[in-house]
């Protein structure tokens, strides 16, 4: 489902991602790890299209994500770390803002939304201004959002920043079910036990170079040991 | 639906939100703004009309100026708008997080493009409103023209504003697609090269004569230009008083041709941006990350001000640095300094230092009030919010071994001392080029030494005592209950010490007040000067302190 060919981005003197290839297919939880810098929100950025990469190609489904972005864009959702969210809209005008914008047609749409809200448990805030929720009700509302569309691909960068238990619970919960519906979902994080937790494979880069890549089970082949992601990550990554 | 019609959506929806959060709000905070705002459309009907009413008890050369006053007056609008386009479409399109978010959503770039063009250009078009409105209604009740004037001056001011705005934008797509990375360098080349083109054509007039028209295109800059039939403000004043004196085909003739342009750089906007906004917004992104800045810039600053305290020196290099390396912050007062200071080299050009004492001192006072104004509006936007912009990262300050008093009084002296600058010489620059009297320079420098004085300390102070340190967006925070505060008080300050000496000096030019009771005037003048301005300096400045100092981080 995400395909992505000798992919490489440079910032001036700097090269941010160095000949990256991937392919993740459909119904898996890929998570990208790495130290700061190594190139996993440029990577994501460059699959959302935000960054042109230098050379190398990216297919979402079928869609080259350059070429054909706005059919890609119309079958992948986007989580960034620090989301933007319309502070003087409420819930609810921010849903069916984002469902004109899919161009979703759904006659149940106001059902589904108010379902999606009480799912989320936001149900009391639906007509609160966005300025006005927490940090957690405002991920979660993201998280809505992001799903209303029903995208083939999700990535998500750093899922779990600033959530209470509650929400990681339930953010947790509902990536598994979500990937077990056929969803692929490309995650990149700090929070390596998040990793061993729920991913399906583990790509781990450093310094621009995709430096392992396998189940769990397969890096511990790799590193010949059986530590944990936090050793193996730490042995990989050693400056 | 489509993406377009969801976001007109979601815009609809947050203006209707607006009218909520605005009955939140405290009603003195409300009524405070509004009042400030209609005093302000009221002063400048006012102003607009005495201003109508002095031409007119001129006689023959007042009827002409007044006349053509219109064109002017739109020539100066449109030029305001479209400088106000360009940095605004840069941020609305470039700079914006939404247009990061948008960028992620299945919306193709004509459709981004336009929305942000137009979202561009009403931001920008409401100091154009904010003008015309006066501007039109005592030109109105001046000239006593019918009521559907109003309408006429809508009909026409509309696609005016959308053929600056494009304009505006276009520039800024061109300059961000292609505008070399060197962009200081090249800055500054084009700066040159802008000023020198409006230098030459200030000085290009026609052959010397006798006429009334050439006297007057001799003496008002700009007045040629503003009336020339190519040029669009012309087409928005000639078709506006083509239609209220019913000749109805030519006012239609005039607003098919203003909107056909109108249309044509429109579609422009969203050809070029369909073609080049990708791409542009690359090299905005891309240039962003990993530049590498020198270590040592502004090092020898950095070593001649070792006889400054180490926190407060660290304060003042920390400051100076953060405002040059945002250039969307010094270019505004670029732009600003550098046009006032164009304008009062050219008095000379214009013979302006030949005329008789009444209009030399008439334009000193102008020129005070043309630079206070703008040392006023760059307080309030530049001064005020910089305490609350510290941030997150105020408790850097807050926790460091120095005082809130320490860090509050750095940041007014490190104002002042750049407004005092600035201000004093372009006051020496005008008052030199109208070779005013020893007496009407040292005024003038004194009134903008007080005027920036002032300004920096009521900014500094009430930016204290209204600190939001949540608030990220600095528009956000002076457009608040406390900026808005700061700037009436600056204004109240402005007009309460220029106003007693442009009385006095008037009445010495044109009654001939002289002797005794003219020195006499002059020195109680002063010393209300002096008093008002250490009482604006020391109060917000101690309230600021207090303020700071009790509150709760």
């Amino acid at each position: 489902m995400i395909t992505i060919k000798n992919l490489n981005k440079h910032f001036g003197t700097v090269q941010a991602v160095k000949d990256l290839s991937l392919s993740i297919p459909a119904g898996e939880l890929f998570c990208f790890l790495g130290p700061n810098g190594a190139g996993k929100t440029t990577t994501i950025k460059m699959l959302t299209g935000l960054l042109r990469p230098d050379s190398g190609t990216i297919k979402i489904g079928e869609f080259d994500i350059q070429t054909q972005s706005v059919e890609a864009k119309r079958i992948m959702g986007y989580i960034p770390d620090m989301p933007f969210l319309y502070e003087k809209l409420t819930p609810v005008e921010f849903l069916k803002f984002i469902a004109g914008l899919y161009n979703i047609t759904r006659p149940d749409l106001n059902d589904h939304i108010e379902a999606s809200l009480r799912q989320f448990g936001m149900q009391d805030a639906r007509n609160a201004l966005i300025g006005e929720l927490s940090h957690g009700m405002r991920q979660r509302l993201l998280y809505i959002g992001t799903f209303i569309h029903n995208p083939k691909v999700i990535l998500i960068d750093e899922p779990l920043i600033g959530l209470d238990p509650h929400s990681i619970r339930m953010i947790k919960d509902l990536l598994r079910v979500k990937v077990r519906d056929g969803m692929t979902i490309l995650l990149t994080t700090h929070i390596l036990a998040l990793a061993q937790d729920i991913a399906d494979r583990i790509g781990i880069i450093s310094g621009g170079n995709l430096i392992a890549l396998g189940t769990l089970r397969e890096l511990q082949a790799q590193s010949g040991t059986h530590d944990t992601l936090e050793d193996i990550f730490l042995k990989l990554t050693r400056l | 639906m489509t993406p377009l019609t969801a976001i007109w959506m979601k815009d609809f929806f947050a203006l209707r939100n607006l009218r909520h959060l605005l009955q939140r709000e405290s009603v003195f905070k409300v009524t405070f703004i509004l009042l400030f705002a209609t005093g302000m459309m009221g002063g400048f009907f006012a102003m607009f009309l005495s201003g109508f009413r002095f031409l007119s008890e001129m006689g023959g050369g007042g009827f002409m100026i007044t006349h053509r006053l219109f064109a002017l007056f739109f020539l100066g609008l449109g030029g305001m708008l479209l400088m106000s386009n360009v940095i605004t479409s840069y941020s609305t399109i470039f700079k914006s997080r939404e247009t990061l978010f948008l960028l992620t959503a299945p919306l193709d770039t004509r459709t981004l493009i336009t929305y942000k063009f137009i979202e561009s250009s009403l931001l920008s078009s409401w100091a154009f409103f904010f003008l015309m409105v006066p501007y039109t209604a005592a030109y109105a009740w001046h000239a006593h023209l019918g009521i559907f004037f109003p309408v006429w001056t809508f009909l026409f001011a509309t696609p005016f504003v959308l053929l600056c705005g494009a304009i505006g934008t276009l520039i800024s797509l061109v300059a961000v697609r292609w505008f070399p990375r060197n962009w200081i360098f090249w800055g500054l080349i084009t700066g040159l090269a802008l000023a020198s083109t409006i230098y030459g054509i200030v000085q290009i007039r026609p052959v010397a004569n006798e006429s009334a028209s050439f006297i007057l295109n001799r003496f008002l800059p700009g007045l040629q230009l503003a009336s020339h039939p190519l040029m669009p403000n012309s087409w928005v004043a000639e078709g506006i008083m083509a239609l209220t004196s019913s000749q109805w085909t030519r006012g239609l003739l005039l607003w098919l041709v203003l909107m056909a342009n109108t249309a044509v750089l429109m579609l422009l906007v969203q050809w070029l941006g369909e073609r080049t906004f990708y791409n542009a917004y690359q090299r905005v992104v891309g240039a962003s990350d990993f530049r590498r800045r020198s270590a040592e810039l502004l090092s020898s600053l950095d070593q001649s001000l070792v006889f400054l305290p180490h926190d407060i020196r660290g304060m003042v290099m920390k400051d100076i640095r953060s405002f040059l390396r945002d250039p969307m912050q010094w270019s505004q007062a670029l732009i600003f300094f550098g046009l006032l200071a164009i304008y009062f080299s050219s008095f000379r050009s214009f013979h302006y230092n030949e005329m008789p004492d009444l209009w030399r001192n008439l334009i000193v006072f102008l020129n005070i009030f043309s630079v206070s104004s703008v040392i006023c509006s760059l307080a309030a936007r530049f001064v005020y919010p910089q305490l609350s912009l510290e941030g997150h990262s105020f408790w850097i300050l807050g926790l460091a071994p120095t005082g809130m008093r320490r860090i509050l009084l750095t940041k007014f002296f490190l104002a002042a001392l750049a407004m005092v600058t600035v201000s004093a010489g372009l006051m020496g620059l005008a008052a030199w080029m109208l070779q005013a009297g020893w007496a009407l320079t040292t005024l003038s420098v004194g009134l903008a030494i007080a005027v920036s004085l002032a300004a920096a300390a009521l900014a500094t102070g009430l930016g204290a005592i209204f600190i939001d340190l949540k608030q990220p967006n600095p528009v956000a925070i002076i457009s608040g209950f406390g900026g808005t505060m700061n700037l009436v008080f600056t204004l109240g300050f402005m007009l309460s010490v220029i106003l007693p000496f442009g009385l006095i000096w008037h009445g010495h030019v044109t009654y001939g007040f002289s002797g005794t009771s003219f020195h006499h005037a002059n020195l109680y003048a002063t010393l209300w000067v002096v008093i008002l301005s250490t009482a604006t300096i020391i109060m917000p400045l101690w309230l600021g302190i207090r303020s700071l100092k009790h509150r709760e981080y």
